[in-house]
């Protein structure tokens, strides 16, 4: 909330800023953005002003005219040139006030300069097709926001930057999606899946996301596998997949006796079922490792179907499709399977035991003499 | 419901933008709360206070397994003797502990520590082990365990004492109620006759700086 007000602080200032510097019609909105942004970051550090609005109602006013925003770009004020500049535009702007803030100046500036590149690297992302996964696409990205080629120096890690934005974004749109469809099933309005179609859905739905950029994913992929982007590849694949398993319904930490009402019973979820069934027991901590295991599989479902789309060639990637169809059986089979395994040793070693005592009291072994 | 979710896929960058842009820059998942009324854990502020809440449950609970683990070790060796109901008594409640903390873990999304099945032998070797020397040698391990989970409950109790009574009022009163049913075992173990065992300083305090190696490895792994 305090990082949102201190965004929106920014961008009323930038606001104020422009309205006090460009003429009403911009011929070029370029240069008047470039200005705006050299003057916003002298001006800002003299804008002590605090304002009486109380937070509730400027944070109200952040949605009303963010709803705006999209619909109503080109009525915005004149002052605005160019709205698409800014992340903050506000056609009913009308106070030139900034909030109440206790922060210093320094925390408005790294957020700023953050929305900033997530700004650029959202709009290179319609250059990769044509440069790849590199510098040029975030340098022509930039262009589009009317900033100089040169802006790019903010990307320490030039085209790892541009890849790890376009992974976030991409978790974040799955997990909105599965959010939404979890919403459904429980208002009632749609059927609950099971666990593997849920999996299959979700990485399919996931992995289209690609489609747009498969021609270069690979380069993508050599890019996340160097060593500085590994650690955070890494994270945006384990939140994924801890994502893709929520919404499954994995409760995995459940201890015999607690059932969440939410989690369908799957196959999957007695991957390495308990040793022994003693009454007194609690499952073992093979049934905590369900946490680990499950993720685990996942990622590596996720990995190779992931490789065999990058050369799959076949009419909407129906190989893959098909692929990942098949994983997910294996899973399925292979979770039943070790299931039936252990019952089976179960019952093999009662009958030795069985054998043991039977033999012992033919021998007479057992009785006290 | 899929077409409309391939449409909206392929189209996705040109609908959310600015919304997507903000939201990248704090992307994390996303914390549900349960069904119920209440949760025990306040929706956390910052990503800090959420590192701190999970690595305390995540500690708590693999605490309450390594415990449930030597009783049940315990059980196994002295379950047919004398003190058999008293370590049976003693372990239910220990299974009630565990129970609530792997609900508030479900329900907070927290990770458990990876070093599970390791306190799983850990624990009932330790059991098994230590009521292999008797009675006084189960009451011996139980006082030692006892008193490290007490001591690192009050600890808990302090630092969210310090932070915010009130935010955290719910927790509080849960590690509260646990650490006084740990006290009580503690002095149960001490009345029947734990003090008695022959080296039983050694053996309390190896436990004890087990323990403590235990409670940092799960914080963190």
């Amino acid at each position: 909330m305090a990082a949102l007000l201190r965004g929106l602080r920014a961008g009323r200032a930038l606001r104020g800023i422009g309205g006090a510097l460009v003429a009403p019609t911009a011929t070029n909105p370029r240069c008047s953005s470039l200005r705006r942004g050299f003057h916003c970051a002298a001006l800002r550090l003299q804008d002590e002003s605090k304002s009486d609005k109380p937070p509730s109602s400027s944070s109200t006013n952040y949605h009303e005219h963010y709803q705006a925003h999209p619909t109503d770009q080109d009525t915005t004020a004149a002052s605005q040139g160019d709205s698409a500049d800014d992340l903050a535009a506000d056609e009913a702007f009308k106070t030139n006030t900034s909030y109440q803030d206790q922060s210093g100046e320094q925390g408005e500036e790294y957020e700023t300069e953050e929305q900033l590149q997530v700004r650029i690297l959202s709009a290179s992302l319609e250059f990769v097709q044509e440069h790849g996964w590199s510098m040029e696409a975030i340098a022509a990205g930039a262009e589009t926001l009317g900033l100089s080629s040169a802006s790019t120096g903010m990307f320490n890690n030039g085209a790892g930057d541009l890849v790890l934005h376009f992974i976030a974004q991409c978790n974040l749109q799955l997990t909105e999606i599965l959010a939404e469809q979890h919403k459904q099933v429980q208002l009632g309005q749609a059927e609950p899946k099971h666990t593997s179609d849920l999996l299959r859905d979700a990485v399919e739905t996931r992995l289209r996301m690609y489609i747009p950029y498969i021609q270069t994913w690979p380069q993508a992929m050599s890019i996340l596998l160097l060593p500085h982007n590994i650690p955070d590849s890494l994270k945006h694949l384990s939140n994924m997949v801890d994502d893709i398993w929520y919404y499954a319904g994995d409760r995995s930490t459940d201890v015999s006796g607690y059932h969440h009402p939410r989690s369908p019973p799957s196959s999957a979820r007695t991957f390495l079922s308990p040793f022994h069934h003693h009454p007194h027991n609690i499952r073992p901590a093979t049934v905590q490792m369900n946490w680990y295991t499950k993720r685990a599989v996942l990622t590596g479902i996720y990995n190779t179907t992931e490789l065999v789309m990058v050369q799959d060639s076949s009419e909407d990637f129906q190989d893959t499709w098909n692929f990942l169809n098949n994983r997910i059986q294996d899973v399925v089979n292979m979770a039943s399977t070790a299931k039936q395994v252990q019952s089976t040793g179960e019952a093999v070693v009662q009958g030795l035991m069985g054998a043991a005592v039977t033999l012992k009291n033919l021998t007479g072994l057992n009785q006290r003499r | 419901m899929h077409r409309a979710t391939q449409t909206a896929l392929y189209e996705w960058p040109h609908v959310v933008g600015p919304a997507v842009t903000r939201q990248c820059l704090k992307y994390k998942a996303p914390m549900r709360q349960s069904l119920r009324a209440y949760s025990v854990l306040p929706p956390p502020r910052d990503s800090e206070e959420k590192e701190m809440l999970a690595q305390m449950i995540r500690v708590d609970h693999a605490g309450e397994y390594g415990a449930n683990r030597i009783y049940a070790g315990q059980m196994a060796v002295l379950g047919r003797s004398g003190s058999g109901p008293l370590i049976q008594e003693m372990w239910d409640q220990e299974k009630k502990h565990l129970g609530k903390f792997t609900e508030i873990m479900a329900d907070n999304r927290v990770r458990p520590t990876a070093l599970l099945p390791l306190w799983n032998v850990a624990g009932f070797v330790l059991g098994a082990t230590t009521a292999l020397l008797g009675k006084e040698g189960a009451m011996a391990c139980t006082v030692a365990v006892e008193e490290s989970i007490s001591e690192h409950y009050n600890s808990q109790i302090r630092v969210l004492m310090e932070k915010d009574p009130e935010r955290y009022i719910e927790l509080l009163k849960v590690i509260k109620e646990f650490r006084d049913d740990e006290m009580e075992h503690h002095d149960t173990g001490l009345e029947h006759d734990a003090e008695s065992l022959p080296g039983y300083w050694l053996l309390k305090n190896a436990i004890q700086l087990g323990c403590k190696a235990a409670i940092y490895a799960s914080k963190r792994l």
